[in-house]
């Protein structure tokens, strides 16, 4: 049992913190998403130069063979910034996938420049009836002449927009499979949304989309076992970031309400306030801890990382949209502005939520795993 | 970053629940459950782990304790939880024992440690007073110098099992003259001393664990004091962060909690049984899901408090968390038991009402309402974590 990171996961932090603190303050942010992509194209460099673009993929593919502890301490320091660098649809999903199926030919064809940053990818899999269900979906493929012919549509793809190859998931004679699509296919239709935490997604069509015989990255069961486990760790680097918004929400309330004076003194010394940080600081410790022992047992391969995983989900999504309207209601007048970055981070935790299952879905999950007929 | 146990740590853990399987018993739980065996079943308990080395897991070497690694004391409360057995008294090995054997001279280490390792002292704690609860501060049981003893006068109030106990540690007044703080010895106190009154309040439960110990011209010895004089507050606060973090009861909400999953298995509901009831599991699920938080949370202060930290405002996130979470799953409970819950047992021959738990959860529940204000109560706590922690 150790719970500390180890030389080179302390190295990654140190530098990803070094960086924010210098590139990442609420102004500079602000920059980046006025950009046309919503993001900044050098900031984007910058992540690959330092690496952290092949941080989860396998080394085998020229990556770094990180684990989800890894991009956990990546997304951790993203959430304190409320970074908006698709880094978890591009790399954690879009890459990882393309990474982790069998198909050479799309590894060969995309990785290298993904990792160089000069090539952007998403998963497209949620339709408009998925919710959270993966194999809710209508998105199909055929066999044609030359290789295959995809129809249907996708919602809210993240980085859909900015991406240059899509996975897609779509049904190839009953079969749950993955297709590399290059985004500029024939009858590619894309529709670029805002989200209200800066990150930007995607509604594509597809509309009878050729593709060649070699688009398949994997099919079958291993292959929505295969999206189930990058899901997974997806879920719990989301968390992490998660983690991450809620430490930064609450040393900036702690810090205003030392500053802020009301009837003579700092609104801090007023126990009514006091207690809410408490709890505040109560609930994001607590899920500091499930993010830790997710990341345990999910390394360590163990039988209950799913149950785990659920639960730092559901505790997350709760507990997070808490502590950030928390944070909202002690700043006072100044919390419902858009001159704090206060507001950021309480949309940035409610996207989190929504994502991969939201606190509801989560609790449900978890309570099949433990009191459900396959619990031990 | 990992919490797999190596081959040594995983044939400690057969070991524990070897000895667990050999040493502990429904019988002996029933009968450390029941106020009538309590006290003699729970020495039994704690002279097999004594017998075996296994009683003081967070005690130095040198005085006793069992040289264990933060995951070898994981996996021996685990097993615990796991036997449903209960931690022994804390007065003793996690309260005054501590104190001794950091604070104490060569001469009490040598009179008082062995009686609190192996079982034979049992040992109650006089820090709060009628006018001094949460503001322990406050206190003013007095203990005047008069020649090689002092002379107690005062009261004592919560002193939990002071009925059965042989000596009490005791925080007394021996200076006004400053800060509430300044001024406050350390007296370990033998209970047979005259002058010396336990007075029975019965608590909530029905049931008899708390005591007025008053003290009228009691004297002691001054060599029974802890350090200097005056200074028994600084004694007292280090104290305090220990018993904090052993207030969590972790193991005990784990225990409780596995034992409501296999009744709510069996309690009929509508046709199904009550643990399929989403309501119920969504229920359950928010109390286990923290629990499985604050379990880590408490291995994360560990590991801070090995690597040469100690446990400051979070032995007080443990205590506040882990008895909201003992209240919890006392609540669960009650609520599993249904109205049998509700039953005194001296009005109704519990074996015809065919339920045997009832009278355990409405016991538990009763008494559990206190774990929230013993110890310094939640709000105090809240107010340490802000003022220390926060720094607000």
């Amino acid at each position: 049992m150790d719970f500390s990171l180890n030389a080179e996961q302390q190295l990654l932090k140190d530098s990803i913190d070094k960086y924010m603190a210098e590139r990442y303050g609420a102004d500079q942010r602000r920059q980046y998403l006025a950009e046309g992509t919503g993001f900044s194209a050098k900031v984007w460099q910058d992540y690959a130069e330092l690496g952290w673009l092949t941080v989860p993929l396998p080394e085998a593919e020229g990556g770094f063979g990180g684990s989800v502890v890894d991009t956990s301490v990546l997304m951790e320091a993203m959430g304190r910034s409320v970074a908006v660098e698709p880094y978890l649809g591009s790399i954690l999903l879009g890459a990882q996938l393309i990474a982790l199926g069998n198909n050479a030919a799309v590894k060969g064809r995309y990785l290298e420049e993904i990792m160089a940053g000069s090539c952007h990818a998403a998963f497209a899999y949620q339709e408009r009836r998925s919710r959270h269900q993966l194999d809710a979906m209508d998105c199909r493929a055929e066999r044609s002449a030359d290789g295959y012919r995809l129809s249907g549509s996708k919602t809210l793809v993240l980085n859909g927009a900015a991406a240059d190859v899509l996975v897609v998931a779509a049904w190839l004679d009953d079969a749950y499979t993955l297709f590399a699509v290059p985004a500029t296919s024939n009858g590619v239709q894309r529709d670029a949304f805002k989200l209200m935490d800066g990150q930007r997604v995607a509604n594509i069509q597809f509309d009878a989309v050729e593709l060649a015989g070699d688009s398949v990255i994997c099919e079958g069961d291993a292959a929505l076992a295969m999206v189930e486990t990058v899901i997974a760790e997806a879920t719990i680097a989301v968390s992490a970031q998660a983690v991450g918004a809620m430490e930064k929400l609450l040393k900036e309330t702690v810090e205003y309400s030392n500053t802020r004076k009301q009837f003579g003194q700092p609104i801090g010394k007023f126990q009514a306030l006091q207690h809410r940080m408490v709890d505040m600081y109560t609930a994001t410790e607590q899920c500091r801890s499930l993010l830790v022992r997710a990341l345990c047992s999910h390394s360590g391969g163990e039988a209950q990382a799913a149950s785990d995983t659920a639960a730092l989900k559901a505790m997350v999504g709760k507990h997070g949209r808490a502590v950030a309207e928390e944070a909202v209601q002690l700043h006072g007048g100044m919390g419902v502005t858009e001159e704090l970055s206060i507001g950021d981070y309480l949309k940035r935790l409610m996207v989190i939520d929504t994502l991969f299952g939201d606190s509801d879905w989560q609790r449900r999950r978890f309570a099949a795993l433990r009191y459900g007929p396959q619990a031990a | 970053m990992h919490a797999t146990f190596s081959a040594e740590e995983l044939a400690f853990q057969e070991e524990v629940r070897a000895f667990l399987r050999d040493n502990f018993n429904d019988d002996m739980a029933a009968r450390i459950r029941d106020p009538k065996t309590f006290k003699a079943a729970t020495i039994e308990w704690q002279k097999k782990r004594f017998d075996k080395g296994w009683v003081a897991p967070g005690w130095p070497v040198e005085h006793g304790g069992c040289g264990w690694s933060d995951t070898q004391k994981y996996i021996f409360d685990s097993a615990l939880a796991e036997a449903g057995a209960p931690d022994v008294p804390p007065f003793g090995l996690k309260m005054v024992g501590p104190v001794i054997y950091t604070f104490g001279t060569e001469e009490q280490k040598q009179q008082f440690l062995p009686g609190i390792l192996n079982g034979d002292t049992w040992w109650c704690q006089g820090y709060s007073e009628p006018g001094a609860g949460s503001d322990l501060a406050g206190l003013q049981t007095r203990a005047e110098r008069d020649g090689d003893d002092y002379v107690i006068n005062g009261t004592k109030i919560w002193t939990t099992y002071a009925q059965y106990a042989d000596w009490i540690f005791a925080l007394v007044r021996t200076d006004n003259s400053g800060k509430p703080q300044q001024g406050i010895s350390f007296l370990l106190i033998d209970m047979r001393t005259p002058g010396i009154t336990v007075s029975p309040i019965i608590a909530i439960d029905g049931e008899h664990h708390l005591n007025e110990v008053s003290f009228e011209n009691v004297r002691v010895p001054v060599v029974n004091r802890i350090g200097e004089e005056n200074q028994g507050w600084t004694y007292a606060k280090a104290l305090l962060s220990h018993e904090r973090t052993a207030l969590s009861g972790i193991a005990y909400c784990k225990q409780v909690l596995n034992n409501v999953r296999k009744l709510a298995a069996d309690e009929n509901d509508d046709g199904q049984p009550l643990l399929n009831n989403p309501t119920f599991q969504a229920r359950m699920a928010d109390i286990e899901m923290e629990l499985m938080a604050l379990e880590y949370t408490e291995l994360r202060v560990l590991a801070t408090v090995a690597n040469g930290g100690a446990p400051g405002m979070e032995s007080s996130l443990l205590k506040l968390k882990g008895t909201e979470l003992q209240q919890a799953v006392q609540n669960l409970f009650f609520d599993v038991a249904g109205l049998y819950g509700s039953v005194l047992p001296a009005d109704a021959d519990l074996s015809s009402l065919g339920h045997d738990y009832g009278d355990q959860a409405r016991r538990e529940y009763m008494y559990g309402r206190a774990c929230t204000i013993y110890g310094g109560s939640n709000e105090v706590q809240k107010n340490i974590i802000a003022k220390f922690g926060l720094g607000l």
